[in-house]
C-alpha cells in the first residue's frame, strides 16, 4: 500500500516535470507570437504591449503557472488559426479519442490474450504457426498502411464498412482494430511465451495430479500466472495506442485530440498544440501509473 | 514404524516368498506389473523403466529407492499418467488399482483419479504450489473438482486436511499464499493437497529431499501415522536409505530401470544380497565408521540407451561373472528377499 | 530438438538478411536505374504497373513510382542508420556509466530513463516536431532520443549484472583504473547486446520515420518518404491501388527483415541476454 501512495507521489512531480518540459519546449520554440496575432504594421513598442499584455515578457516559470491556474479555471485561450475557444473544442475531443482508445486498448487484451494462449497451448501444431505468423505480420506492417488495405477491402471493395468519419459503432471498427494491431501481435507474443514459461512450471503438475480438469488449470491457475508481464507491460500498451492515434485519426478522420494536434503542428497553432501535448503527455503518465498499480494489485508478493 | 510392527499383513517377511506375493492372499491396492515407460521420438526410442513390478497394500508404506536417473520417479509418474508425454510413453505393462488398469483409462476417467483415489506429493514444495492463489483456495478447488460442495463445505474439508497433515494453525494458513509460508509448512500443505479427497494411496516422490533435517523427520511421521490412522497405502519414492529404515515397511531397489532387489525393508537393509544394494549401504556414512571405510559404487551408469544384453550393472560389479554378460538375471527369491542377480552376496 | 531449434533460427536470421540485402540494393542502384524521382508529367499521371518505362507506374503528377520509392528507401535508410548510430553510442555510454556508478547518479539516471521509456515514440516525435519544425531533423533526433533511452536502459542492467562477475571484481581488486575496466573488461561484454537491440530499433525507426511523413510532419517535399507516398496514393486508392501499396510493402519488408534478423541475432545470444532483449523488444 506504500508502494502505491509512494508510486503516485513521485507520478505528481513527474507529471508537474514533464508537463513544464512540454509547456516550455513549445512555449519556447513558438515562434515570433506577435506576427502571427498582430497586423504588420505594428510597431516595436505595440508589439512589446501585446506580449506584456498577454503575458509572455515574464519567466518562463511564472507563464507555466499562469497557464495551470487558467487552466484550471476552464480558460485554454484560443485557436490562432479561427480564434476559437480551446475548452470549446477539448471536451469533444477527448471524448472521441478516449471512445477509440478504449476500444483499442480492449481488443488488444480481448484479442490477443486468447490467441496467445491458444497458440501456447497448442504449441508447434499449425494453430500455432498460423498465430504466430500472423502476429509477425502484425508487427512489421506499419499501421497506416494496413489501415489503407482495410480501407481498400472493407469500404471500397465491399462496401461494407465507412472509410472515414464518425457516427454509430461502424465508424468505429475500422480505426480501432488499426490501432489494437499491433498492441494485439505483442501482446499474442508475450502471452504466449509467458504461457509456456508457465507451464514449465513444477505447481501445473500439483494440480493435475490433484484432479484439475485441464480446463480449469489452464483458464484460473496458468492464465493469471502468465498475466503478470503482460500487466506489467500494460502501460506501455496505453503509451502505443496514444502514440499511434495520432496517425490512425488523422487516416480516419477522427475528430479526437491525436488528429487535433498533428493539424496543429502542421498549422504552427500553439496555443492549441500546448494544450493537446499536454493532456496526451498525462494520459501516457497515468497509463503508467495505473499499469504499476495493476501490477502490485495482481501480485500477491506485492499486495501483502 | 518397522515391519514387525504389523506381523499378520507383512508379505516381505513371510518366508522365502517371491517378491510378486505369489501367495500372499490379500490383493494389492495398486499393483505395477511389468511396466516399461520409454522415450518415443522421431528417431529414437528406448526405454527407461524396463519391466519394473511393485505391489502396494494397504496401510504399508513401500520405498523405492535408487540413484537419480533409475526411473523411480517415473515409475511414480507414470502411475497417475503425470509423465511428460511426448515424448515419454508407456509402452508395455499394466499399473492395476483396484484390478482396474490405469493405462487404458480415457482423460476424463483418470482425471476423476487422481487425488480422489490416488494423490501425489512432489519434491520441493516451494515451487509446487501455485504462488498466486491462497492455500485455502488451492484446497477448496481440489475439493471441488471431485465432488459438488458448498463454499463452507469445501472450507471445511480443507481446514480439516490442514490439520490431518500437521499444521498448527489451519485457519490462519488457509488465507496465507505460499510464499509466506516456509519449506516445512509448504510440504504440509501438499500433504493436505493430497488427503483433502480422501485417496487410499499416496504416491509420495521425494518428499523430503529439499527439506531441513529436523523437518524431514517430522514430515515422516505425519506420513507413517496417516498410514496407520488411515490405513493407507504409501508409496516412498527416495534417495536416501536413511528414510527407508525410518518408516518403511517395504522396499525396492532400483536400478538402471529395474527392480534389482525387494524384501521387507528391515530384511533389504539388514542382509542385502545383491551387490548394487550391498555397494548403497557400504555408501552410507555412519556414526561409528571412518571416512575411509565409505566405499562409494564404483564407476558410471549408463545411458539407457547404452544397454546391451546381460546384466545392467556388471560393468559396475566387482562380482561380475562371464554369464553376467550375456544372460538377464531374473528376479528370484534368496533367503529373505528377492534379487535379480547371478552371483548374489550371501 | 535444440540442434532442430537452432537451424530454424538460423533460417530466420538468414532470411532476414536476404530480404534486407535485397531492400538495400533496390536503395543503391534502384534511383540510378529509374531516373529522377522529381521529374513531373501531367499528362501520363496514375499509370498502371508494368508501363514501359515506369516500371512500378507513375503516380498523380505522373512521376516514376519505382525512382520515387527507391529513392524513398534511401531517406528509411538514412534515418535508420543515423538515428542507430546516435541510439547505440549515447545509449551504450549513459547505460555503462549509469551502471558502473551506481549510487545517486544512478539512481537519477535509472529514474529518468524509466520515465521516458514509457513515452511512445510518436508523441514524442510530434512535440519535436511542434517545437523544431517539420522534417527529417526532429524525426531523427526525437527517434534517436528514445532509441537511446532504451538502450541505456538496458545496457545498464547488463553492466550491473558484469561487474559483479570475477574477473571484473579482479580487476578492480587488482587495481586498474576505472576507464581501464570499463573499455577493456565490460565494454566487450556489453556492446554486443546494444547491438542485438539496436536491430529492433532499427524497424523502430523506420516505421516511426514513415508514420510522421505519412501524416506530414517528417520529410518534406519533393523528397520521396516511403511513408509520405504511401499518404499521397491513399487518396486515388480507386484509380491506381499500387501507388500505395508498393511503398507500403517495401516499409514492410524492410521491418520484417531487421524482425527477423533480430530474433536470429536474439536467439544465438545466451538465454539471459535472451530475456533481456525480449523484455526490451516487447515494447
Amino acid at each position: 500500500m506504500t508502494a502505491i501512495l509512494k508510486r503516485v507521489a513521485l507520478t505528481l512531480v513527474l507529471l508537474f516535470a514533464s508537463s513544464f518540459a512540454v509547456f516550455a519546449a513549445i512555449r519556447l520554440s513558438g515562434g515570433d507570437v506577435t506576427a502571427a496575432r498582430l497586423p504588420a504594421s505594428a510597431t516595436a513598442a505595440d508589439r512589446e504591449l501585446f506580449l506584456q499584455q498577454v503575458g509572455l515578457d515574464q519567466p518562463i516559470v511564472r507563464q507555466y503557472f499562469t497557464y495551470l491556474g487558467n487552466m484550471f479555471r476552464g480558460d485554454l485561450g484560443n485557436s490562432l488559426t479561427n480564434n476559437a475557444s480551446i475548452s470549446a473544442l477539448a471536451v469533444d475531443k477527448m471524448r472521441n479519442s478516449l471512445i477509440l482508445g478504449a476500444a483499442a486498448l480492449v481488443l488488444v487484451f480481448a484479442i490477443g490474450i486468447p490467441l496467445g494462449l491458444v497458440a501456447a497451448l497448442r504449441r508447434n501444431s499449425w494453430v500455432d504457426t498460423g498465430i504466430t505468423s500472423f502476429s509477425v505480420a502484425g508487427m512489421a506492417i506499419p499501421n497506416f498502411w494496413l489501415a489503407l488495405i482495410l480501407i481498400y477491402i472493407f469500404a471500397i471493395q465491399f462496401q461494407v464498412l465507412p472509410a472515414a468519419g464518425q457516427g454509430g459503432w461502424r465508424y468505429l471498427v475500422l480505426p480501432s482494430v488499426v490501432l489494437a494491431a499491433e498492441g494485439v501481435a505483442l501482446t499474442v507474443r508475450m502471452t504466449r511465451s509467458a504461457v509456456l514459461d508457465t507451464l514449465g512450471n513444477d505447481f501445473v503438475r500439483t494440480l493435475r495430479a490433484a484432479g484439475l480438469s485441464n480446463r480449469r488449470i489452464y483458464l484460473k491457475h496458468v492464465l493469471r500466472n502468465s498475466l503478470l508481464p503482460i500487466v506489467s507491460l500494460a502501460g506501455l500498451r496505453v503509451g502505443q495506442i496514444v502514440g499511434y492515434a495520432l496517425v490512425v485519426e488523422v487516416i480516419f478522420g477522427w475528430p479526437g485530440v491525436g488528429q487535433t494536434l498533428v493539424n496543429a503542428v502542421l498549422r504552427r497553432d500553439y496555443p492549441v498544440v500546448q494544450f493537446f501535448a499536454l493532456v496526451l503527455v498525462v494520459v501516457v503518465t497515468l497509463g503508467n501509473l495505473a499499469a504499476s498499480i495493476g501490477y502490485t494489485l495482481v501480485n500477491p508478493r506485492l499486495r501483502k | 514404524m518397522s515391519s514387525d510392527t504389523d506381523p499378520i499383513v507383512d508379505p516381505g517377511t513371510s518366508g522365502t516368498t517371491p517378491v510378486e506375493h505369489a501367495t500372499d492372499a490379500r490383493t494389492p491396492l495398486l499393483e505395477i506389473d511389468d511396466l516399461r515407460v520409454g522415450v518415443k521420438g522421431d528417431n529414437v526410442a528406448y526405454d527407461i523403466v524396463r519391466g519394473v513390478s511393485l505391489s502396494l497394500y494397504d496401510n504399508e508404506i513401500l520405498a523405492v529407492v535408487g540413484e537419480s536417473g533409475c526411473g523411480k520417479s517415473l515409475t511414480a509418474l507414470s502411475v497417475l499418467a503425470l509423465h511428460q508425454s511426448p515424448p515419454l510413453h508407456i509402452t508395455g505393462g499394466a499399473i492395476r488399482y483396484r484390478g482396474v488398469d490405469l493405462t487404458t483409462l480415457s482423460a476424463a476417467e483418470m482425471r476423476a483419479l487422481r487425488g480422489a483415489e490416488i494423490s501425489m506429493i512432489f519434491q520441493d514444495p516451494m515451487s509446487a504450489l501455485d504462488p498466486m492463489f491462497t492455500v485455502g483456495s488451492l484446497l477448496t478447488s481440489a475439493v471441488r473438482a471431485h465432488r459438488k460442495a458448498s463454499k463452507a463445505e469445501a472450507r471445511n474439508a480443507a481446514l480439516e486436511a490442514l490439520a490431518d497433515a500437521g499444521i498448527e494453525d489451519p485457519r490462519r494458513r488457509f488465507d496465507e499464499y505460499p510464499f509466506q509460508l516456509s519449506g516445512g509448512v509448504s510440504q504440509r500443505v501438499m500433504i493436505a493437497l493430497a488427503l483433502v479427497n480422501d485417496p487410499s494411496v499416496i504416491i509420495a516422490d521425494e518428499p523430503t529431499t529439499a527439506l531441513d533435517v529436523t523437518v524431514q523427520a517430522q514430515i515422516l511421521e505425519r506420513l507413517r501415522m496417516l498410514k496407520e490412522e488411515r490405513k493407507m497405502g504409501i508409496m516412498l519414492i527416495t534417495h536416501n536409505l536413511g528414510v527407508v529404515a525410518a518408516v518403511a515397511d517395504r522396499t525396492a531397489v532400483m536400478y538402471l530401470g529395474e527392480v534389482v532387489e525387494t524384501g521387507s525393508a528391515q530384511d533389504v537393509l539388514a542382509v542385502p544380497h545383491h551387490p548394487y544394494t550391498n555397494g548403497l549401504l557400504a555408501a552410507v556414512p555412519r556414526l561409528n565408521s571412518k571416512v575411509a571405510d565409505l566405499k562409494p559404487v564404483m564407476g558410471r551408469v549408463p545411458q539407457p540407451q547404452e544397454i546391451t544384453a546381460g546384466c545392467a550393472f556388471r560393468d559396475r560389479c566387482e562380482r561380475a561373472l562371464d554369464r553376467c554378460a550375456t544372460e538377464h538375471p531374473v528376479l528370484a527369491p534368496r533367503h529373505r528377499t528377492s534379487v535379480r542377480c547371478h552371483n548374489p552376496v550371501d | 530438438m535444440s540442434g532442430f531449434r537452432r537451424a530454424r533460427k538460423n533460417k530466420q536470421l538468414m532470411a532476414g538478411a536476404a530480404v534486407g540485402a535485397f531492400v538495400v540494393l533496390l536503395g543503391i542502384f534502384g534511383p540510378m536505374i529509374f531516373g529522377d524521382y522529381a521529374a513531373q508529367d501531367l499528362f501520363n499521371g496514375h499509370k498502371p504497373v508494368g508501363t514501359p518505362g515506369h516500371f512500378f507506374g507513375t503516380d498523380a503528377l505522373g512521376r516514376d513510382l519505382a525512382a520515387r520509392a527507391t529513392y524513398g528507401i534511401r531517406i528509411s535508410l538514412l534515418v535508420a542508420i543515423a538515428v542507430t548510430a546516435l541510439a547505440v553510442v549515447f545509449g551504450t555510454a549513459i547505460g555503462m556509466i549509469a551502471g558502473y556508478v551506481k549510487g545517486t547518479l544512478d539512481g537519477f539516471i535509472s529514474f529518468l530513463i524509466d520515465f521516458i521509456w514509457g513515452f511512445p515514440l510518436i508523441l514524442v516525435a510530434v512535440l519535436a516536431a511542434a517545437s523544431i519544425g517539420s522534417g527529417l531533423l526532429p524525426v531523427i533526433l526525437a527517434v534517436a532520443f528514445v532509441n537511446t533511452v532504451a538502450i541505456a536502459r538496458v545496457v545498464r542492467g547488463e553492466v550491473l549484472a558484469i561487474s559483479e562477475k570475477d574477473f571484473v571484481v579482479a580487476a578492480r581488486a587488482g587495481g586498474y583504473s576505472t576507464l581501464r575496466i570499463i573499455s577493456r573488461h565490460i565494454a566487450p561484454n556489453v556492446i554486443p547486446v546494444a547491438l542485438v537491440l539496436s536491430s529492433y530499433y532499427v524497424a523502430v525507426a523506420i516505421i516511426a520515420e514513415a508514420a510522421l511523413s505519412f501524416v506530414g510532419l517528417g520529410a518534406q517535399p519533393p523528397l520521396p518518404s516511403l511513408g509520405q507516398m504511401v499518404s499521397d496514393g491513399r487518396n486515388y486508392m480507386r484509380i491506381n491501388v499500387w501507388e500505395s501499396t508498393i511503398p507500403g510493402i517495401i516499409i514492410f519488408l524492410m521491418v520484417l527483415s531487421v524482425s527477423l534478423i533480430g530474433d536470429g541475432l536474439r536467439d544465438l545470444l545466451d538465454p539471459r541476454l535472451r530475456t533481456a532483449v525480449e523484455r526490451t523488444s516487447a515494447k
